[in-house]
């Protein structure tokens, strides 16, 4: 049975706040190991696991304020707020949501894995052309060849962790149907069988079944 | 993975792919013994036959660059993550190196820009 969830949906907003937690997170893991990589703005892009769930169980909105917010909480706690690497992550997290919403929008064969890898590639395109435009030069774009390709494979690897997430809700309170944006794709996609709603070992309440109005 | 997965994956390829020529060929046309570098502060150009050891003043410190060898690195960084001392020695035209919070790049293969006053 579908239910419209209305903006301020309680159990919507307790999720984005934990996807919004959760990109912080690992957002923070990710700028402190730096990978031995030469290309400057490329990381796992671990973060963007938060902005996919998001745009998979609460719609391209709440995706678009996870993303937001967890690139300003990220800048806060690192202290680069305000400078060119901040810039670079911003224009790359708003990149990386646009082309994602627009391809769960307007393509509807393409899986959070798909929409992953676009995500990353539109992230690292953004962020070397928002670094040529910063320091002035073409540099940092004659790096985008190398910057994709190691973008395709990071890509690859948290779509591949998202469809993961997505088929094993992490909590049953989240596992009830009708949880995903376009409704009910969690239940129809192959990789992820009809989610009973299961009592939690750990003692999380599970919520009635009963429908609200 | 669902087909229109794999066409996503397909095109970024492709991106990648294609995004190499156009790397090269935007800097092949420069010479390979002249680095340009671009500070917060300016441009200016190195010759790389001639060794020597420059100060870039960055947005937040300085980048050390080192010319020997007909090559260029940067041996010193006041960023946080010295992604520009990991990037190495360039030589080739069209390879550069970038350090984002400095704002500092360094370009192989110069055109005839007058230069500035950026390096000490």
């Amino acid at each position: 049975m579908r239910r419209t969830p209305s903006y301020a949906d309680a159990r919507t907003l307790a999720i984005g706040a934990a996807l919004v937690a959760l990109g912080a997170v690992l957002g923070l893991v990710e700028s402190a190991i730096v990978p031995p990589l030469p290309v400057p703005g490329v990381r796992l892009g671990l973060a963007n696991l938060a902005v996919v769930l998001a745009l998979a169980w609460l719609g391209p909105r709440r995706a678009l304020e996870v993303s937001a917010l967890r690139v300003l909480l990220v800048a806060l706690a690192a202290g680069t707020l305000g400078g060119p690497g901040f810039a670079m992550a911003l224009s790359g997290a708003l990149a990386a949501w646009a082309a994602m919403a627009a391809l769960a929008r307007t393509v509807p064969g393409v899986s959070p894995l798909g929409w992953s890898v676009a995500g990353a590639a539109s992230h690292v395109l953004a962020q070397l052309v928002v670094a040529s435009v910063l320091s002035g030069s073409v540099a940092p774009l004659l790096l985008s060849p190398l910057s994709l390709a190691l973008a395709l494979l990071c890509g690859l690897a948290v779509g591949y962790s998202a469809r993961l997430l997505l088929s094993r809700p992490p909590l049953a309170l989240w596992a009830r149907s009708g949880m995903g944006w376009k409704d009910g794709w969690l239940r129809d996609s192959s990789h992820a069988p009809a989610l009973p709603v299961t009592p939690c070992s750990q003692g999380v309440p599970t919520r009635s079944r009963t429908p609200r109005s | 993975m669902t087909r229109a997965d794999r066409i996503v994956v397909a095109i970024v390829a492709a991106l990648a792919l294609a995004a190499w020529p156009l790397a090269a060929l935007a800097g092949a046309s420069g010479r390979a013994d002249i680095a340009v570098v671009t500070g917060p502060k300016g441009v200016t150009e190195l010759r790389l036959d001639a060794p020597g050891r420059y100060a870039v003043e960055g947005l937040r410190g300085t980048v050390e660059l080192v010319v020997e060898d007909g090559t260029v690195r940067a041996a010193e960084s006041s960023c946080p993550d010295k992604l520009c001392v990991g990037q190495g020695r360039m030589h080739t035209p069209g390879s550069a190196i970038v350090c984002v919070p400095n704002s500092v790049t360094v370009r192989i293969g110069g055109g005839g820009d007058a230069p500035d006053a950026v390096v000490r």
